[in-house]
């Protein structure tokens, strides 16, 4: 019986606080020392290794030495771009770490009379084939799903894993119902096992023809979504394969890495001084020590400021009772006297005309120039032209003197002013 | 106007019987198009009967006809025979056009006036409008005109429509050729619940051969071809009201299915079929719905105790999104077909429900916020419509989703495109609710009548011109067209004859 590791989004380097890189990297660790004890014979990591192209070279030194330990061990590494660390030129730090030969980058093939044909890699040991397909940003790489030469692949004879960095539509959480996803149908029927990665959550199917369609969800956490999710109980970890003549088990190895508390507050109808009050009360009673804490603070302020409430003040206090890291998420705060606008446009000057749209009601003026339609007309030409760019050899005088005078025109004021 | 043109003359009637007398040698055909040109308008009439005239009495008549049978003399005719016997046409005038303006006819013709068949200029004020959908062209009788009719999308769908014929009268044509004409428009989100398999094109021409179909086409299938999406739908999506007026549960199973959802939330169903006990639920109560959803949904256990789906349709853990896609996608002014030909009835009309009520939902949400008149008209096509709309079906359940959609649905850019061959099976208030009815061919007189009852046009004299349609002929009434017009749609395979696109070869640069 052989056995191989799965693990996917890592993303190395998606934090700046030291504690949650450490943790991020203690668990990078741990999963790379299981493998070794586990006697893996091979590694697939299902894109997003590291959390940008060209990482912070500390976290990569960090990283390259853990997975140098284990290809010393001989259990090789495979692996494909994910959205993160992919790079349209093929100069990611993936890229340098395959030309050095840390691991393997699966994906291979080229396009031929419009199909897109992939080569199998296959592992020496165990005689396993390989193919993959890199994730790119945002969803991307359909077009190469939509060209892939299916046929070939499922012909191919042996134990083969698909290793793919993509949202499967059947499968994607309810959370992520907006994401890009590419069907089941577009993948090559008949696989022993699909790696895959980019949905943050932990999955298993058996579909169909698709045997084991597994994605193990991120090791630590990519986004602050991530950790609430972990604080509400999703597990985090990495899955061990074993293999003969077809998938025999799937076990998944959680890593833990942390404790959680999750605070949530609920602002309706309160304003700004009695939501701090409450809000300070509350914390003070929360046991925090050595944990990650999740502090969401939702609802309308009856009156009041969001800014009023001193978020960084129970940021301290969280601190001084011994808390690991504070994450505040107070995007769901809102107040009667700013209510927030969400729009959705092509460009800056469309998403600005429909904000503009959308608050012209709440000014309350006389004049009908400055009402409707007219009144959004006059507030974009008057941001269009404050917008204008210094042009070179200006001086700022002159720059500021051009920009106020064309704002005279379009509030047709030139001649009140001079 | 010339005198070849001349097809015939009024010779008496009144408003709705004008006589007209058919010129010999022209043929006047049960629903011609005619036109009598007057000092400063055109007036269009139409013909609805056919019977024969004769100054000669009708025992000299079968007295000749003897004659010639028997063999008295092979060459005996009426003198001057074209003055004497002639065909006379009951026509109805339609339209009064009057430069642009199309007004209905308040006034006769003048008598005696000649009569002629229209022609294309005739029908200049028929103009293409803003959101078009094409529906087929201008027929007169059986000629067809080269005057395309395309109805205002924007005003038609939200009003509903409803496509009465029997079969084989091309119902799923015409809403073919009219889907194919909007899917490049981006203002139609139009959900297709389609049982037969026939809209997509899987094994020949279809809506899948649209140039915009990439982006404005979504195929959801158990079976599904490469690129397009599996029709799964998790149980965890299906909630009581789904059920309303699709299945009939008695009391004890409807308090049943309360307290599984009180108890289990979104899990309901998932606890009934694996049989967990519940105070206040018979045991046997339990064993039915566990029957019942095993029929209608195809879900079980199997002797391992593990969820299985017979029809791959429903799940427990996959197709979280899949409602919500479908309606997020109608939402984008897409068309989504939905092949259910794997389903039973009622799972199909289930899943309809699931997004029609998730949609309509977000509609009035959209109107309340002010945000609706943004928002594409979202239209149901629905096979079979007195399955979800018929009097029986409403009478015992009280309502559904889709009766409300037919009543409620145009204040909320919703609407229903109802496909049936019995009209009669849907209750009259809701068929007042459909503006637009596109007339195919029914020798049904029950089923006609009913169509004429409901139409937006004056059609009670048109009972012999529906029996008498053809494949693909058509009457389109409508509140939203000026009067009743006779088209022909054209097969959707030459309809959708487009360019054979250039194929990209090569051109994608694969980066590994």
């Amino acid at each position: 019986m052989y056995k191989f590791a799965h693990i996917a989004d890592c993303h190395l380097g998606a934090h700046r606080n030291p504690v949650l890189q450490k943790l991020e990297s203690n668990a990078f660790e741990k999963i790379m020392t299981k493998c070794v004890d586990e006697k893996v014979d091979f590694l697939v990591i299902s894109g997003d290794l590291f959390h940008s192209n060209i990482p912070d070279m500390g976290v990569v030194n960090k990283a390259v030495k853990k997975m140098k330990e284990i290809r010393d061990e001989g259990i090789p590494i495979y692996l494909v771009y994910g959205s993160h660390d992919y790079s349209p030129n093929e100069t990611s730090i993936i890229d340098i770490l395959d030309s050095a030969g840390l691991f393997t980058k699966i994906v291979k093939g080229k396009v031929e009379n419009g199909k897109l044909k992939l080569k199998f890699t296959v592992d020496p040991k165990t005689e396993v084939k390989l193919v993959g397909l890199s994730g790119r940003k945002i969803g991307m790489e359909e077009k190469y799903f939509e060209i892939l030469d299916r046929e070939s692949l499922e012909k191919e004879k042996g134990f083969k894993i698909f290793v793919f960095h993509s949202a499967i539509t059947e499968f994607k959480p309810d959370y992520l119902a907006r994401m890009t996803s590419i069907p089941i149908s577009y993948f090559p029927k008949g696989f022993d096992y699909y790696a895959g990665g980019h949905v943050h959550k932990r999955i298993e199917e058996e579909w169909q023809e698709y045997r084991k369609i597994v994605y193990p969800g991120p090791i630590f956490a990519g986004s602050p979504r991530d950790l609430e999710l972990s604080a509400k109980g999703e597990n985090r970890g990495f899955y061990i394969v074993s293999f003969k003549d077809g998938v025999k088990k799937i076990d998944f190895i959680e890593i833990p890495t942390c404790q959680y508390v999750v605070y949530e507050y609920d602002a309706s109808n309160k304003n700004s001084t009695q939501a701090q009050e409450e809000l300070i009360q509350g914390i003070q009673e929360l046991n925090v020590d050595n944990k990650i804490v999740l502090f969401k603070v939702t609802g309308k302020l009856s009156g009041g400021k969001t800014s009023d409430i001193n978020f960084q003040q129970m940021r301290r206090i969280l601190a001084e009772k011994g808390a690991l890291y504070v994450n505040v998420n107070r995007y769901g705060l809102t107040s009667k006297k700013y209510t927030s606008l969400k729009v959705m446009g092509q460009d800056v000057h469309e998403i600005e005309k429909k904000l503009l749209k959308e608050s012209i009601g709440s000014v309350k003026v006389k004049t009908t120039d400055l009402k409707g339609n007219k009144g959004i007309k006059l507030a974009s030409d008057l941001l269009s032209a404050l917008r204008q760019p210094q042009k070179p050899n200006e001086t700022k005088r002159d720059y500021i003197e051009r920009r106020v005078r064309h704002a005279f025109e379009v509030l047709k004021l030139t001649e009140v002013f001079e | 106007m010339s005198e070849i043109e001349v097809v015939g003359q009024v010779v008496g009637g009144k408003a709705a019987r004008i006589l007209v007398r058919e010129k010999s040698g022209k043929k006047i055909e049960l629903g011609d198009l005619l036109a009598v040109e007057e000092k400063e308008a055109l007036l269009i009439l139409q013909v609805y009967d056919l019977g024969y005239g004769s100054q000669v009495s009708q025992s000299t008549r079968e007295l000749l006809a003897g004659l010639k049978l028997e063999g008295y003399g092979a060459g005996l005719t009426f003198l001057e025979p074209q003055l004497r016997n002639y065909v006379m046409a009951e026509v109805k005038a339609v339209a009064r056009i009057e430069g642009q303006n199309v007004r209905i006819p308040k006034t006769l013709p003048s008598f005696f006036s000649s009569i002629r068949h229209i022609t294309k200029a005739d029908l200049a004020f028929l103009t293409k409008p803003s959101y078009p959908i094409y529906l087929g062209k201008v027929r007169s009788g059986s000629e067809t005109l080269d005057v395309p009719i395309h109805l205002n999308g924007m005003d038609i769908l939200r009003h509903h429509v409803v496509v009465p014929a029997t079969t084989g009268r091309g119902k799923s044509n015409l809403v073919k050729v009219m889907l194919w004409s909007i899917l490049g428009q981006d203002r139609f989100g139009i959900l297709v619940l389609d049982p037969h398999d026939e809209y997509y094109g899987r094994h020949g021409k279809g809506l899948k051969d649209h140039p915009k179909a990439k982006d404005n086409l979504l195929y959801y299938s158990s079976n599904p071809p490469a690129g397009t999406n599996t029709l799964i739908v998790n149980i965890k999506s299906i909630d009581p009201r789904h059920f309303e007026g699709i299945v009939a549960f008695t009391d004890a199973q409807q308090d049943a299915i309360k307290r599984y959802r009180n108890l289990f939330g979104e899990e309901w169903i998932e606890n009934i079929v694996r049989g967990k006990e519940v105070q206040g639920v018979a045991p046997r109560t339990l064993g039915v719905l566990q029957r019942k959803f095993d029929n209608i949904l195809g879900i079980h256990l199997d002797d391992s105790g593990e969820f299985q789906s017979r029809n791959k349709v429903f799940s427990d853990t996959a197709g979280i999104t899949t409602t919500t896609d479908i309606a997020n996608k109608l939402e984008d002014g897409k068309i989504i077909v939905v092949d259910t030909s794997r389903l039973i009835d009622e799972a199909e009309l289930l899943i309809g429900s699931i997004v029609v009520g998730s949609i309509f939902h977000r509609y009035q949400r959209f109107k309340s916020e002010g945000k609706l008149e943004e928002k594409p008209v979202v239209s149901v096509v629905i096979e079979e419509a007195p399955r979800v709309l018929g009097k029986e079906v409403l009478a015992t359940s009280g309502g559904n989703i889709y009766s409300t959609v037919a009543r409620e649905g145009r204040k909320f850019k919703v609407g229903l495109i109802a496909i049936t061959q019995l009209t009669s099976l849907i209750p009259r208030s809701i068929l007042a609710n459909m503006n637009t009815k596109i007339i195919l061919g029914n020798e049904m007189a029950l089923e006609r009548h009913a169509i004429i009852d409901s139409a937006a046009q004056d059609l009670s004299d048109d009972d012999r011109t529906i029996a008498s349609l053809d494949t693909g002929e058509a009457i389109v009434s409508s509140n939203f067209t000026k009067f009743a017009v006779p088209i022909q749609v054209p097969k959707f395979e030459d309809y959708a004859e487009v360019e054979p696109g250039k194929k990209e070869m090569n051109k994608t640069v694969f980066v590994g």
